[in-house]
């Protein structure tokens, strides 16, 4: 069922819907808190066009509500509901939540507070990083070989009878 | 205004045209130059903003479908990812300069077992110039490796070796197989003018250039030497006189808006494997007697794992490739197919963001609750590798032209249809068994594979590498190009890129491509006189 939001109901379920993705605790801060739930709202639009916003609040039908009015339960469950009908749309506005989350620098104080060396902008100074030692890192195995141009011999490819057969289940599905 | 005909017209700006404009420019000969994309400046690079996780998916993706730049043109592909960069450099604005050599039996695979051709050239012939075209671009690496022929040091010493080098190499080292420090367009230390490369690890191009940028290290050399290069100036077609030869081209000045001819007594199209068939399928079907122009699109076989071990590795650190291994890059029929392939060993992505939503496998950070836990366990635990092959030709994995659809300009778009043979499904599914090997062997804790299949089956390779398009022969019809970028029909018309390439190798095909354009070039400079009025080829 189409829900109807005006622009203030809008920008809550927006934040509502980004501070259930990625809610806060004590050393992680939500996603609303540090305007996750703006970016997402821009690529939408960038990416998706102008009725972007209009089409996600549609989408949500009657989940909308209870992501505005409902506790962390309801919420959780309004958007289970919608990511199972909405696949799609909601792997962007997922996508788009989390690298708008790790694109801001409160975050990346997080990360760093966790122990990582990790910059917002690591191009501008790049990482300390030790220099190739050869005593060090250079391989010791020994192991390696190659068929130089003249040694390259007939192989018996007929035996693998590639013309025959067709290899169906391959991949992860094998 | 009649334009006074050039003695060289090179179409296309990037890795080959700029190396070609530089080596008959710096010869004293007239070279222009046409690019229907722009300069790629620094700060066009996502590399300076915060949100450049946000761009590499979007405005700086290097899938032409997916960012949406008006300097590109469209391609219309049933399976492939079609990667590449349009504007002076060309993809090297936005690859990631992985640098190994073909290995010698790649030259030879129509010896070996005849499901390929053989090269009209061999790894000896080649081997000068790429010693030569690395020191030209600035290299990295460490020679010696017992998996390949010896080869001078590179330019510059080995780049950092990374927590992420050393758990893979352990791994490695425990299954006993190869492996080696990788060889990277990256200069570890200042070179040429441009600095080494500060760890960053944001290798989608490098806006500071330490990753050899075309735009950077070659252009101005031949800039310097007095070729002329037109930006937004996109050809139409080549144009051919009544005795055979390409007399020039025609050209959209993409700024005036003028259609423009640019007449030559050489042409040289350098356009990459999607652009430069496309452009001679246009051109009333050029230099196409055989047949074969666009046909025997390689993508190299792709898979690839990423995975986490406890110990904190913090990969998003340093150059992008940590090693690879050789150990299975020559044929060995006892595991069912012909050819191989190499391990290129990544690092992580440098990129927070990508570790939450998505990187090499389908691993992703659930939402909810559940979210930081999952980020604290990943993120600085994480590696992963690629397995790269060597596809067998088909003539059906083609570029062609669409029947229908035309771009802005009235030429029809280029249609990319690609599926992987028998022997490349056996290879991919052995190369999935050894990526498993290699995780369990570094004590992951988790991993996850890529097998580039879509829920309807159909691989969709991010194919960095669209080459094979008008390969190279000894035999008219069976070829495009003779040993010398000739194209048979044209005799002075010569195509420099990866299109020529007969075979993929196992490896990032950028150094191989770039060292045989250094050595057409030189012929087409030793042999300017001859070939600025034959009208037949010369011998193959």
């Amino acid at each position: 069922m189409r829900y109807s939001a005006g622009p203030v109901e809008t920008a809550r379920l927006l934040s509502a819907l980004v501070d259930t993705l990625l809610p806060g605790d004590e050393s992680w801060p939500s996603g609303a808190t540090v305007g996750v739930q703006a970016l997402v709202a821009a690529r939408l639009v960038q990416e998706r066009g102008d009725d972007a916003i209009d089409n996600l609040v549609d989408t949500l039908g009657d989940d909308a509500k209870a992501l505005l009015a409902g506790d962390e339960a309801a919420r959780v469950a309004a958007v289970t509901a919608w990511e199972a009908r909405e696949k799609d749309l909601f792997g962007f506005v997922c996508d788009a939540a989390y690298i708008a989350y790790y694109e801001n620098p409160a975050v990346v104080l997080a990360i760093n507070a966790h122990g990582h060396p990790y910059k917002l902008i690591p191009h501008i100074a790049g990482y300390e990083l030790p220099r190739f030692d050869l005593a060090r890192d250079m391989p010791k195995h020994g192991r390696g070989h190659f068929i130089p141009t003249d040694a390259v011999t007939r192989v018996p490819v007929e035996t693998l009878n590639l013309a025959d057969e067709r290899t169906q289940n391959w991949g992860r599905k094998q | 205004m009649t334009t006074q005909a050039a003695d060289v017209l090179i179409i296309g700006a990037g890795a080959t045209g700029s190396l070609a404009a530089m080596v008959l420019a710096q010869a004293g000969l007239d070279v222009v130059c046409l690019e229907q994309g722009g300069w790629v400046d620094a700060g066009d690079h996502p590399h300076y903003s915060t949100d450049w996780s946000w761009q590499r998916k979007t405005r700086w993706n290097a899938d032409v479908n997916k960012r949406h730049h008006p300097d590109d043109f469209p391609v219309r592909t049933d399976s492939s990812n079609v990667l590449m960069w349009n504007g002076v450099g060309g993809s090297t604005n936005v690859y990631g300069g992985i640098w190994p050599r073909y290995r010698p039996s790649d030259f030879r695979k129509g010896d070996e077992h005849g499901l390929q051709p053989n090269w009209p050239i061999t790894y000896e012939d080649l081997a000068p110039f790429y010693d030569r075209s690395d020191r030209l671009i600035g290299t990295s690496g460490v020679a010696g490796d017992p998996a390949m022929p010896p080869r001078p040091p590179s330019p510059t010493g080995p780049l950092p070796f990374t927590e992420a080098a050393r758990t893979l190499a352990d791994a490695f080292d425990k299954l006993g197989w190869h492996w080696w420090p990788p060889e990277a367009a990256v200069i570890s230390e200042d070179y040429d003018g441009r600095p080494g490369c500060n760890g960053c690890g944001v290798c989608s191009g490098c806006a500071r250039g330490s990753m050899s940028k075309y735009s950077l290290s070659i252009w101005p050399k031949a800039l310097a030497a007095g070729a002329r290069l037109r930006i937004q100036a996109r050809v139409l077609r080549i144009e051919k006189g009544k005795d055979g030869r390409a007399t020039g081209a025609l050209y959209l000045d993409r700024t005036s808006g003028r259609t423009e001819f640019q007449p030559a007594r050489v042409v040289l199209v350098a356009g990459n494997g999607v652009g430069t068939p496309r452009l001679l399928l246009a051109s009333d079907n050029l230099a196409n007697s055989s047949d074969q122009v666009g046909r025997n699109l390689l993508h190299h076989t792709l898979t690839a794992c990423e995975f986490w071990v406890d110990r904190k590795i913090d990969a998003h650190m340093g150059y992008s490739a940590s090693m690879i291994s050789r150990e299975f890059s020559e044929t060995d029929i006892s595991r069912g197919f012909v050819n191989g392939f190499q391990f290129n060993c990544l690092t992580s992505t440098s990129s927070a963001p990508e570790v939450a939503a998505g990187w090499l496998g389908d691993a992703k950070a659930p939402w909810g609750r559940g979210h930081h836990a999952w980020f604290e366990k990943h993120f600085g635990h994480g590696t992963g590798l690629f397995a790269i092959g060597d596809d067998l030709p088909n003539p059906n994995n083609r570029v062609s032209l669409d029947p229908e659809a035309r771009d802005a300009e009235g030429v029809p778009l280029a249609k990319l249809h690609y599926r992987p043979g028998e022997n490349d499904r056996r290879m991919m599914a052995f190369q999935l068994d050894r990526l498993v090997e290699v995780a369990k062997a570094a004590g992951a804790y988790e991993y996850r594979l890529q097998d580039y299949l879509d829920t309807d089956g159909v691989y969709r390779t991010p194919a960095w590498h669209m080459i094979g398009t008008c390969r190279m022969g000894a035999d008219p019809e069976t070829s495009v190009v003779n040993k010398w970028h000739q194209t048979w029909d044209v005799p002075n018309l010569f195509l420099m890129d990866g299109s020529v390439l007969a075979t993929g190798g196992v490896v990032n095909p950028t150094s191989t491509i770039s060292a045989l354009a250094l050595r057409a070039a030189e012929h087409i400079r030793d042999n300017f006189r001859e070939l600025s009025g034959l009208t037949r080829p010369m011998a193959a």
